[in-house]
Order: C-alpha cells, then sequence, then structure tokens
C-alpha cells in the first residue's frame, strides 16, 4: 500500500542530494562574480522551474532516450539505459529541483556581508577555510530552507517523471503517478488515501522550512 | 446619432448576427469518446459523418478505455462511448451510465507482438520473450487499459506470468506502447494490428497473439447525453455499410 | 628615523555609475599614524589595500620591513599572509562564533584544535583585554564598548606587525567614545605594535596618533608630525 511513498522518498532523497550539491556550488559561483553574460546564465539555471513538465520530459527523452544524443552511447557503450528507471526518476526530480536550491543558495551567499569574509582572510583563512568557517555557517539557514523546498517540489514531480520513468508499480510509480493511476483506474478509495498521505508529508516540510527561514541570528 | 457611431452599431450589429448564425451551425454537436486504438480510423468516420449531415460536428476525446470511463464517472459531457473491451463497458452499465437498450458491439481487432523495425532480434513465438534479449516488453496497464488486460490473460494462457513479471513497462494506452516500441525503448509491445499498420516503418509484427476472449469493441449513448437524437445517429452511421467500410480500411474486423 | 610604512598605490575602482581613482603615496615613521579625510577621499581603499583585500591595487607597500606589494617585481602577497591586522568599523565580529571562538580564529587552523601554547596565548589576551566574563559571550549580547576589545584582541591573536583600524570610534555615541579614546591610546600604547589609523574626528589624532596624513579624492594632499601623544 505504501510502497509509492518509499519509492517517492527515495528518489526525492537522492534528487534532493544530487540538485544540491550542483545548486550550492553553483549558487556560491554565481555569487561570487560579475561577468557579461551572468543573467543569461541565470536565466537559464531557471529555466527547468518555469518550463512546463512535458517540454522538460521531452528534453530528457531527447537526451537520455535509448536513441538520445547521451542515452545512445549509454546503452552502446555500457548497455545503460535510463528510461523507465528510478535513476531516471531521480534525473528528472533533480532537474526540477535545480532552480529552488540555486536561487535560495545564491541569494544566501550575497547576503553574507562580505566584511566577514574579508575578516577571516587577515587572520590568516584561506579561500576554502573562509567557505567553511565563516560562509556557509552563515548561509546555511536559506541554504536548508532552499533544500526543503526543493525537497517538496522533487516529491511532486509528475509530469517529466511519467514521460521518463513511466508508471512502473514497485519500479518507478511514484505517489504522485500512483494517484493519477488510481483515478485512471477509477479506484477512488486509493486516490484519497495516497492524495492524504502526500499532503501531510508537503505540510511538514513547508512548515519546518517556514521556521528555518524565520528564526534570526 | 452621429455617423461614426452609427458606423459602430453597424458594425456591432453584423459581429453578432456572425456569432450567433455560427453557433447555430454548431447547434449540432455530438461528443465521442473513444478507446485510442480508434483514433485514426473514428477520424475518419467523422469526417464522413459530418459530409453525410451538414450542419454536424463530431468532437472526438481519445484515450485508454479506462481513463474514458472515469471521465464520464465525474461528470464529462459525452454523447457517446467506444471502448477498446466488453469490460469497460460493463462497468459503465453497472455504474447506470448507459442510455437503456443503446449498446451494439462494432468492430473486433487482432492482438499482435510488435518490435522495432531496426530490432537484431525477433521472437518466433511467445515464449521467446523469456530469452535475455528482451529486457523490456511492454503493454497498456492492464487496471485501466483493455489491451493490457488482453495480453495478461494471453500471456497467463501461455503460463508466461511469471517469467515476463520484471519485463513489463506499462503505458498509459495503447498508442503509448506503439511509440515506445517505434522509438526503440522498449523491445517488444503488445498493440492491436490496426496500431501496428499505422507505424508500419518503424515497427514489424512477430507474431499474431492468441486472446482468451474475442477483442470485441461495443459502442453505447451515454444516458446524461444532451444530444440523444445525434449520438443515435452516430452510432447508427459507425454500424452502417459507410462506416464498416471505413473501419475496414484501418483493418478492424466485423464485430 | 627608520620608515614604518612606505606605501605607493594605485587602483581603479569601478562600480556602476561611479568610478573612483586611488593614486596615494606617502611615508610614515611614526609608531602610529592616523589617516584623515572626508568620507569617499579613499582612506579605506588605502587600508584594504595594505591588508591585502584590493586586488586592483599596484604600486608597492611596504609595512615594518616586510614587502606586501610590488608591481614591479610581481609580488602580491595575499592577505592571508601579510601580517597586518584588521579592525572593521563595525567590528565584523563573527556572529555565529562566541568570543573566545572568534579570538581562536587566529590562532587555529581549521580542523584543528589549539595546542597547549596556543590556548595560553588565547587565555593571555582574554586577560589583557579583561574579556574573561565574556569567553562564551555570542557578539549580539556585547556593547559598543566590549564589541571594540574583542575586535582588537581578535586582530592582534595571530601577531600581527601591523595593524589597521577602520573608524574605530565611530560606532559608538559621544560619551562611550571619551572614554574609550583612552583605552584604546592605552591598548596600543601596551601592544607595541605599529598602528594606521583612520578617522575623520581630530580628537581622536590627538589622542592616539603620532603624525597624521590628510587624504582628499584619493590623493595624499598633507601629511605632518603632530605633538607626540600621551593618554591623558
Amino acid at each position: 500500500m505504501l510502497t509509492p511513498l518509499w519509492l517517492t522518498l527515495k528518489i526525492a532523497l537522492l534528487a534532493t542530494l544530487m540538485a544540491g550539491v550542483v545548486g550550492i556550488a553553483l549558487g556560491w559561483w554565481m555569487s561570487q562574480r560579475r561577468f557579461a553574460g551572468k543573467n543569461l546564465i541565470d536565466a537559464l539555471l531557471m529555466l527547468p522551474m518555469v518550463l512546463p513538465p512535458t517540454v522538460l520530459g521531452y528534453y530528457l527523452i531527447v537526451v537520455i532516450g535509448r536513441n538520445g544524443v547521451l542515452g545512445q552511447y549509454l546503452d552502446r557503450w555500457f548497455g545503460i539505459n535510463l528510461m523507465f528507471t528510478w535513476q531516471g526518476a531521480v534525473i528528472a526530480a533533480s532537474l526540477v529541483s535545480l532552480p529552488l536550491i540555486y536561487k535560495a543558495a545564491r541569494a544566501a551567499f550575497e547576503d553574507v556581508d562580505g566584511r566577514f569574509l574579508h575578516a577571516a582572510r587577515t587572520l590568516g583563512a584561506g579561500e576554502f577555510e573562509t567557505f567553511v568557517r565563516v560562509t556557509l555557517p552563515l548561509a546555511v539557514r536559506g541554504i536548508t530552507a532552499g533544500l526543503m523546498l526543493a525537497f517538496a517540489r522533487a516529491m511532486g514531480e509528475f509530469g517529466a517523471t511519467l514521460m521518463i520513468a513511466g508508471n512502473l508499480p514497485g519500479k518507478t510509480q511514484t505517489l504522485s503517478i500512483a494517484i493519477y493511476d488510481a483515478v485512471q483506474a477509477g479506484n477512488d478509495a486509493q486516490a484519497l488515501w495516497l492524495t492524504l498521505v502526500i499532503s501531510v508529508v508537503c505540510v511538514v516540510v513547508l512548515v519546518v522550512s517556514g521556521r528555518m527561514l524565520q528564526a534570526k541570528h | 446619432m452621429t455617423t461614426s457611431s452609427s458606423r459602430w452599431l453597424g458594425k456591432f450589429t453584423l459581429l453578432a448576427a456572425l456569432s450567433i448564425s455560427s453557433a447555430t451551425l454548431h447547434a449540432q454537436e455530438v461528443v465521442v469518446s473513444a478507446a485510442a486504438s480508434l483514433t485514426n480510423a473514428f477520424q475518419a468516420v467523422g469526417q464522413a459523418f459530418e459530409k453525410s449531415r451538414p450542419g454536424t460536428k463530431v468532437t472526438f476525446n481519445f484515450a485508454a478505455s479506462g481513463p474514458l470511463l472515469a471521465q464520464i464517472q465525474q461528470g464529462a459531457p459525452v454523447d457517446v462511448f467506444a471502448s477498446a473491451d466488453q469490460e469497460t463497458m460493463d462497468r459503465a452499465a453497472k455504474a447506470n451510465l448507459l442510455a437503456e437498450g443503446t449498446r451494439a458491439d462494432f468492430a473486433r481487432n487482432t492482438l499482435v507482438l510488435i518490435v522495432p523495425s531496426t530490432a537484431t532480434a525477433v521472437p518466433q513465438k511467445l515464449s521467446d520473450l523469456g530469452n535475455a534479449q528482451y529486457k523490456r516488453v511492454s503493454t497498456g496497464t492492464p487496471s485501466s487499459v483493455p489491451v493490457g488486460r488482453y495480453t495478461m490473460a494471453s500471456v497467463q494462457e501461455a503460463g508466461l506470468t511469471a517469467t515476463l513479471e520484471p519485463k513489463w513497462i506499462y503505458g498509459e494506452s495503447v498508442r503509448q506502447v506503439l511509440n515506445y516500441v517505434a522509438r526503440g525503448e522498449v523491445d517488444a509491445g503488445f498493440v492491436y494490428r490496426t496500431d501496428a499498420l499505422i507505424e508500419k516503418d518503424k515497427t514489424r509484427i512477430a507474431l499474431t497473439v492468441p486472446t482468451t476472449t474475442p477483442v470485441s469493441y461495443p459502442i453505447a449513448q451515454i444516458a446524461s447525453s444532451k444530444n440523444a437524437a445525434l449520438g443515435k445517429d452516430f452510432i447508427a452511421f459507425v454500424r452502417s455499410d459507410a462506416g464498416q467500410q471505413i473501419l475496414d480500411s484501418f483493418g478492424f474486423s466485423k464485430p | 628615523m627608520t620608515t614604518i610604512l612606505e606605501l605607493r598605490v594605485q587602483a581603479q575602482l569601478e562600480s556602476p555609475g561611479r568610478s573612483f581613482l586611488l593614486d596615494a603615496s606617502f611615508n610614515s615613521t611614526t609608531q602610529r599614524t592616523a589617516l584623515v579625510g572626508a568620507s569617499g577621499s579613499g582612506k579605506s581603499t588605502v587600508l584594504m589595500a595594505i591588508a591585502g583585500l584590493l586586488p586592483q591595487a599596484r604600486g608597492y607597500v611596504r609595512v615594518a620591513d616586510k614587502v606586501l606589494l610590488d608591481t614591479e617585481h610581481s609580488v602580491d602577497l595575499p592577505a592571508r599572509e601579510r601580517g597586518v591586522g584588521l579592525v572593521f568599523q563595525d567590528y565584523a565580529l563573527f556572529p555565529h562564533m562566541t568570543v573566545e571562538q572568534n579570538l581562536a580564529f587566529g590562532i587555529c587552523r581549521l580542523g584543528k584544535r589549539p595546542n597547549e601554547a596556543e590556548r595560553d596565548r588565547i587565555d593571555a589576551l582574554i586577560r589583557q583585554f579583561d574579556l574573561e566574563a565574556l569567553r562564551g559571550a555570542w557578539p549580539r549580547h556585547l556593547s559598543g564598548g566590549q564589541r571594540q576589545r574583542v575586535a582588537l584582541a581578535r586582530a592582534l591573536a595571530p601577531q600581527p606587525h601591523f595593524l589597521l583600524l577602520d573608524e574605530p570610534l565611530s560606532a559608538l555615541d559621544a560619551q562611550l567614545r571619551v572614554r574609550l579614546r583612552h583605552e584604546l591610546a592605552e591598548m596600543l600604547e601596551r601592544v607595541q605594535v605599529p598602528a594606521l589609523l583612520v578617522t575623520h574626528d581630530l580628537s581622536d589624532v590627538e589622542a592616539l596618533a603620532q603624525s597624521v596624513i590628510h587624504l582628499d579624492k584619493g590623493r595624499v594632499v598633507d601629511s605632518a608630525i603632530t605633538e607626540s601623544a600621551t593618554p591623558t
């Protein structure tokens, strides 16, 4: 009964992790530099958030489908096919989560007063040490709030996931897809139960992340 | 009235007249929800129907039979329902959605196993699907798509349920199954012969699959329909020689 | 008289709508020097250049026998190697660290716990600046005067050769300023580290410095040795 829930949690967690690493790194990089074309890169990074999920799904198919730009080499050289796999679902979910984390991380890093970084450097800290001992702790609240929102988003990912991972019960049937499936089959009781489960989880995530954003130093 | 405002009044009246007349032009509209496998054939039938009765418009809604039923149950304004198996229509009847005495069978189809045309491995018999080279086999989601149910029944009959269980890739409709095979995302798929004919270039039929029950298509009027007369006419057209000829040209057989 | 600070620095700063050219040259022979000028004259920029926090700086900076910047000979030490302490205008104490941790930052590097010698140094600093009662306090709970002491102690923790102070008293109210001016003069006398002090308040110059440099629109317009200051 609850297999879709564990599957959804697993996929959402991994997607948040992947998007987290990339999003935080990009958020840091973009907060530090000013260069020509910065706005364009920013727009590209926010794109997965505004593109319709089906458009995203289509692009993913074009890239990682069996005959896709990358997919054909994955298939030919490694025998790997990401379509209809939970790994493919993770890729779809991390793509839609990335903008949320990137935006939150960049804002959090930009909020860190440059004077603290200057102080750290005059006190003998190198770039990495300054990042770990000063920047990160001061940005962690904003970043964590972003991660939680990204997690909630990844949990609800539907359109692109359905196109890439399909609807395979036990393998790729996430909660959202299971609800869709239950409605299609006329199974209202199942649909209602699953909807309640995911609603509760999302509310919890939003409440906790809201508290993290509120609390000040 | 000034000349400019009278000109405006004139334009407005003309516009109003046009919209009223176009509304009356489409006053005769019938909404038909039909199984995905009927997409191409019914579109042709619809065009012929409209030609034979000028002033009528047929609006189609194509999807897997299960979701179509769910929509009707939730109150979608559908006049005619055509499903790809008796089971879905039985469910509709049990839910008291059908107009009394309007149900009839209008076509038959065959279940086939197809592979991508670029495939190096082509199954000679159903049990070949158990071989390692067939990693992914597609059919419709059994709970809501008729082709999935026909497939599972046939697979069970052939004693292959356990063998194929880890290989299934479910499609939302038979057309999605067809699409998966055409794109090469899966190694083989179960569709109707009429669907295989649509993608002649990208797929090839490996074998015909015997089904435990005939693949029989029923059609019926929906009880809550507001266009009962036109709905009745449409069903009659589908069952007429003209309609049957069109269905035949797409590969369907007589009911 | 030995030159304690030798500086010939040019820097072009661009920000949207503004362009600022720093072109300052001066030598200082006194232990404590004041840098004065109107706001916008480039005082803080000079401090940044000496501290190694101004990537656009070109020229020559020598402080207490150590060459920090020499563009001609491709010398440009990163801030962490310059041995220059900086006390910020609003102190910039790390808000997520206690007083003790703030002090320790300049002594222990990442991932290392302070060894005995280092712990002794931290304790000595705490004693010297009368911070014993505030060891575990958070910067946001400290008064202005307390923060100044912590900021100074923190800057001195890595035993710098030179000290930079950016308007050290301007964040305080008038009354406090008078009292802390004395304290600061005492502390600077005690630690015996040469210092450059930026201020726009001439009372600071009198009490704290032995010579003064005037800066205007990025250029040095005047310099003088004042009466040697003694804390009163």
